[in-house]
């Protein structure tokens, strides 16, 4: 080893503290930005994998009822592939403690390979493994694991108006159901109460009394294929059987929910770790830049003896280099166990399969390059100043640090009130100029994380507030199989518990405007209804319109529908014949999820046809759970699912475990962050005021006089970053928030006045580690020896 | 025993163990310091003057014996007494100043006088050193003899009972050197302090009411001169 090196390896030993301090930093950007790569794509790939296996459809339409002879003649339009076609229907699904889910039943033509969107078995049997007799179903994991269903178990469904037992079979995914959501009003999946069933085609036709008929054709197109001529022509075959919807791969809702995230994750993978990389190269470069100053003496004896420039600034930028090579190894240690465990996570969240656990090896070696790049520059730009020292000057002396007046001295009120201990650390701070902005920065950037986290965490809790308490007023939902009689619900509020009922009605439709079809769910109710409010984003509340329609600003944009225009719906019920209407748009809203427009029970029912019919009842009890009239709802005939506020509210706080396990790494990591910045500062501005401290406690000053110097440095540049980084974080997080809007949810940046309490808490407790973990120095200071050396 | 004594040192030694060395930078030593004189300690380089300065001024702490101030125990390991012995009765003056570099002279002097409670003022120890007219200045704007003006008002600005002058005079030249003992005697006679300074430049000795001569770690002599030199009139 030569002198040189080891004159690097005892620099090192004595700064150990900030060496470990700016590795923790690397590592901790290096443990993001590998983690998040190889989670992005590991999951991407069996995104695509898992697409591209089981045939993920590239365009969907949803009929009333066609004849499966239809199919053969879509896959004749030029550009099309292959063409499925399937019978899909939701049937009620008893379970065994008097419960109801819904299941979505649907077909499957054999052999399943050959199909579109065809599935990826789990558990258990194929459909080709099973006797033709027998009836036999593949329900999805979540549904089977959250209603405790192993292959061999019977359940009970309501088909074509008749209790039908099957067995399950064995569990299986697909692309389709990825995130299964019942429809575009539901929030998030609820395993429990909604299932995806798979069957034979043929015995879901025979179970649905539908022989010989389908009511969805999947198409594969080719990759030139022009997807708006196809999708007219394959509309126009279908005319005739009641065209319901259609749509595109990217709007297919599952799909939609899996790209987002993943769109989350690669926006994270790069921006979060660069901000770590770029801090850490500040705090490189301002500790570089002290320990040439500090060692300027021997830099000046090295080149005296002989050593050039180059051997000198590269044996300081090998500091640089070592930090960042020790920071990627721990890095990428952390990174690809977290990326492992975070893959398994994602893909029990998602319906997917087993994810492959590839080590990408592209992402290990660009985690090295730069951490290295960005090491290698801040040394080299630090040990520039090596150049200007000149041997013989530089071994005499150095002459008293050059103190200045500062900007502050111009306003004399503050600045005559200050004690001397003020003015000494204002100075010194506008004479470190580039460490006082690091200093800064970082800070800032902590707090710019801890705003993330908590404006996450805020969003996510007026989400919840917003689109459950604050709009949804009753304690159960009562939806029913078929369309009743409003006269019917009269008898409920016969029974005792009930306060109040309250009558709804849900009709999926196409809203068609200047020729735009969209699809849309139009909910009808009382205007002056008490247990269902609606709400905007920001949490307004409108008014439900006694004519026309209150349309969500979603459906609206998509087709350049303005208040005041008038626009046609067109039911699809899936049953009886397409109606049309024309409604006014009286209000819009800006929804926080999903695609619901709002009309008065009296609109929706004129919609139908009908009169006084609705689909779903809302209850308001004495309390808000009563087990013994949910039992009596259920035993009901034509009562399709019962589902109380609280059990909803339950799953979704469930939903939003996840969400707090990341909340909480986010939290951890800004403040081993904060705690290393200020650590590095602390220690930094001990190390170079140590003489004036020792000249200071000869003067009489106490331990804890001469340390509180030091704090109120740090403390001044750490309340600058605080106080900056709380609007950049609103900023940050505000423009993350809307670049990650989709269709389905759009959270607005809420965040409460007591999170930038909160989060100036978490801040002012690392500035206080940080700084107790470095100012224990300042206790050792030995005066003798400090006052004794001049370098 | 003398009733106008300050300090009393009872064979108070130190040791410092450098690596796996010892080194005995100060052997069993004994010294009464008095009231409102001017004590010179005198001796080459590693006799142990120093030492003894910096166990006098309470800013290292001895490894045996015992020291006295006013008859109170400064030795007991206590660092809140010593600390407050520094500020309320000491002044240190250096041979490199150490002045606050961010501070202006006049915020040096500051910084020292806002420790006690009843300070000089320190515009009227400006006037004192002759430097009113820079009080504005930073360190690095002052000359050394300027800087040590500085660094002595700093000292005196707290009333100490006892200056402690570690070569006062050591980097400056022949006129500055005797222009700030000039001083430090002024200050003595104006403030009543007692004054100490080592330094191995044997003419200071001259001034001083009692010279007290050092040579590896151990007192060899302590002169009482009747006539003390006014500092301009001594030579070196």
């Amino acid at each position: 080893m030569s002198t040189l090196t080891r004159k690097l390896f005892r620099t090192i030993v004595n700064t150990r503290g900030q060496f470990l301090a700016l590795i923790v930093i690397v590592a901790l950007g290096v443990m993001i930005y590998v983690s998040m790569n190889i989670v992005y794509s590991n999951l991407a790939q069996a995104q695509q994998q898992f697409y591209e296996e089981n045939r993920f459809a590239d365009y969907t339409f949803l009929v009333v009822k066609a004849p499966e002879s239809v199919v053969s003649r879509i896959e004749a339009v030029p550009g099309v592939i292959k063409a499925t076609g399937r019978l899909q229907k939701d049937v009620t699904i008893f379970k065994d403690n008097e419960e109801r889910a819904v299941g979505r039943l649907t077909g499957y033509p054999l052999p399943v390979k050959d199909e579109l969107n065809n599935i990826h078995l789990l558990s258990g049997r194929s459909f080709d493994d099973i006797a033709s007799e027998e009836i036999g179903i593949i329900a999805d994991p979540q549904y089977a694991e959250a209603n405790a269903i192993k292959p061999g178990k019977k359940i009970e469904i309501l088909a074509d108006s008749r209790k039908v037992d099957i067995t399950v079979i064995g569990t299986a995914i697909s692309p389709e159901f990825v995130y299964p959501m019942k429809d575009s009003s539901s929030l998030f999946p609820e395993p429990e109460l909604f299932g995806i069933l798979m069957m034979p085609q043929k015995q879901v036709q025979q179970i649905l009394g539908m022989p010989g008929q389908i009511n969805q054709v999947l198409l594969d197109l080719a990759p030139d294929a022009d997807e708006a001529l196809i999708k007219s022509q394959v509309g126009a075959i279908l005319k005739p059987y009641g065209n319901i919807a259609d749509y595109p791969r990217k709007n297919q809702s599952s799909h939609v929910v899996l790209q987002a995230q993943l769109d989350g994750i690669k926006l994270i993978s790069t921006s979060l770790p660069l901000i770590f990389f770029l801090i850490a190269a500040g705090i490189q470069f301002v500790i570089l830049s002290r320990l040439i100053r500090s060692q300027r003496m021997s830099i000046g004896v090295m080149k005296a003896l002989g050593y050039n420039n180059r051997q000198i600034i590269w044996n300081y930028t090998s500091y640089a280099l070592l930090v960042s090579l020790l920071g990627a190894l721990a890095g990428n240690a952390l990174g690809l166990g977290m990326a492992s465990a975070m893959t398994v996570l994602f893909a029990q969240y998602f319906n997917l399969p087993p994810a492959a656990m590839g080590i990408n090896l592209q992402v290990v070696v660009i985690s090295f390059l730069i951490s290295s790049l960005v090491a290698g520059a801040s040394g080299l730009l630090a040990s520039r100043s090596v150049l200007q020292i000149n041997p013989a000057e530089a071994m005499r002396p150095q002459p008293p640090a050059i103190g200045r007046r500062t900007p502050v001295e111009d306003w004399a009120w503050l600045w005559n009130r200050l004690s001397s201990s003020w003015k000494m650390s204002l100075r010194s701070m506008f004479r470190n100029r580039t460490r006082f902005s690091v200093t800064i920065l970082g800070v800032m950037s902590a707090v710019v994380l801890l705003m993330f986290t908590f404006l996450m965490s805020d969003a996510t809790n007026h989400f919840f507030d917003q689109s459950f308490e604050q709009v949804n007023h009753y304690d159960y939902i009562v939806r029913f199989s078929e369309p009743i009689k409003e006269s019917e619900l009269l008898y409920w509020n016969g029974w005792d518990e009930v306060q109040r009922t309250e009558k709804m009605m849900e009709i999926p439709v196409k809203a068609i405007f200047s020729n735009q079809t969209v699809d849309d769910v139009i909910v009808g109710l009382e205007p002056s209804s008490q247990l269902k409010k609606v709400s905007d984003k920001y949490g307004e509340i409108h008014r439900i319109p006694e004519e026309g329609i209150l349309i969500n600003s979603v459906t609206a944009d998509k087709m350049g529908l303005a208040v005041g225009d008038v626009v046609t719906v067109e039911t699809v019920m899936g049953m009886g014949a397409v109606r049309t209407a024309q409604l006014k748009v009286m209000d819009r809203f800006e929804p926080m999820t999903g695609a619901i427009s709002y009309v008065s029970l009296e609109t929706a029912n004129r919609l139908l046809g009908e009169r006084q019919l609705v689909t779903a009842a809302m209850l308001k009890l004495d309390a808000p759970v009563m087990p013994s009239l949910e039992k009596r709802l259920k035993e009901m005939s034509r009562v399709g699912s019962v589902v109380s506020f609280s059990q909803e509210r339950a799953v979704y706080e469930k939903l939003m475990g996840t969400v707090w396990v990341s909340i909480g790494v986010m939290l951890m990591f800004a403040v081993i962050l904060g705690i290393a910045i200020i650590y590095n500062t602390s220690v930094m501005t001990l190390n170079e005021r140590q003489r004036e401290m020792a000249s200071l406690r000869v003067l009489g000053y106490s331990k804890g006089e001469v340390a509180g110097l030091i704090r109120k440095e740090t403390w001044l540049q750490a309340v600058i970053g605080i106080v900056l980084g709380l609007p950049s974080g609103k900023a940050v997080a505000t423009a993350y928030l809307a670049s990650a809007t989709t269709e389905m949810y759009s959270l607005p940046a809420v965040i409460y006045p007591r999170s930038y309490l909160m989060v100036a808490i978490v801040a002012f407790i690392f500035v206080w580690l940080g700084q107790n973990l470095s100012i224990r120095k300042a206790g050792k200071l030995d005066m003798v020896e400090v006052l004794k050396n001049r370098e | 025993m003398p009733d106008n004594v300050l300090m009393r040192l009872k064979n108070v030694s130190k040791t410092y163990i450098m690596g796996e060395i010892k080194v005995e930078a100060l052997k069993e030593t004994s010294l009464e310091i008095l009231a409102e004189e001017v004590l010179v300690i005198l001796g080459p380089s590693g006799s142990g003057k120093s030492t003894l300065l910096n166990l006098v001024g309470g800013i290292d702490s001895s490894t045996t014996g015992e020291i006295l101030y006013d008859e109170k125990v400064l030795t007991d390991g206590n660092d809140r007494v010593l600390t407050s012995f520094r500020r309320l009765d000491v002044g240190f003056i250096f041979q490199f100043y150490n002045l606050i570099p961010d501070l202006t002279c006049e915020e040096n002097v500051a910084l020292a006088a806002e420790l006690v409670p009843e300070p000089l003022e320190v515009q009227d120890v400006l006037h004192d050193v002759g430097l009113h007219d820079r009080r504005d200045h930073f360190p690095s704007q002052l000359s050394g003899g300027e800087q040590q003006r500085v660094a002595i008002a700093r000292a005196v600005v707290k009333r100490p009972r006892i200056l402690l002058c570690d070569e006062p005079t050591g980097s400056l030249d022949y006129e500055t050197g005797k222009m700030v003992l000039r001083l430090l005697v002024d200050i003595r006679n104006k403030y009543h302090s007692t004054v100490i300074i080592v330094t191995h430049n044997s003419a200071i000795g001259d001034m001083a009411d009692r010279v007290v001569r050092m040579r590896s770690g151990e007192i060899v002599e302590i002169i009482e001169n009747e006539n003390p030199l006014p500092p301009e009139r001594i030579e070196w």
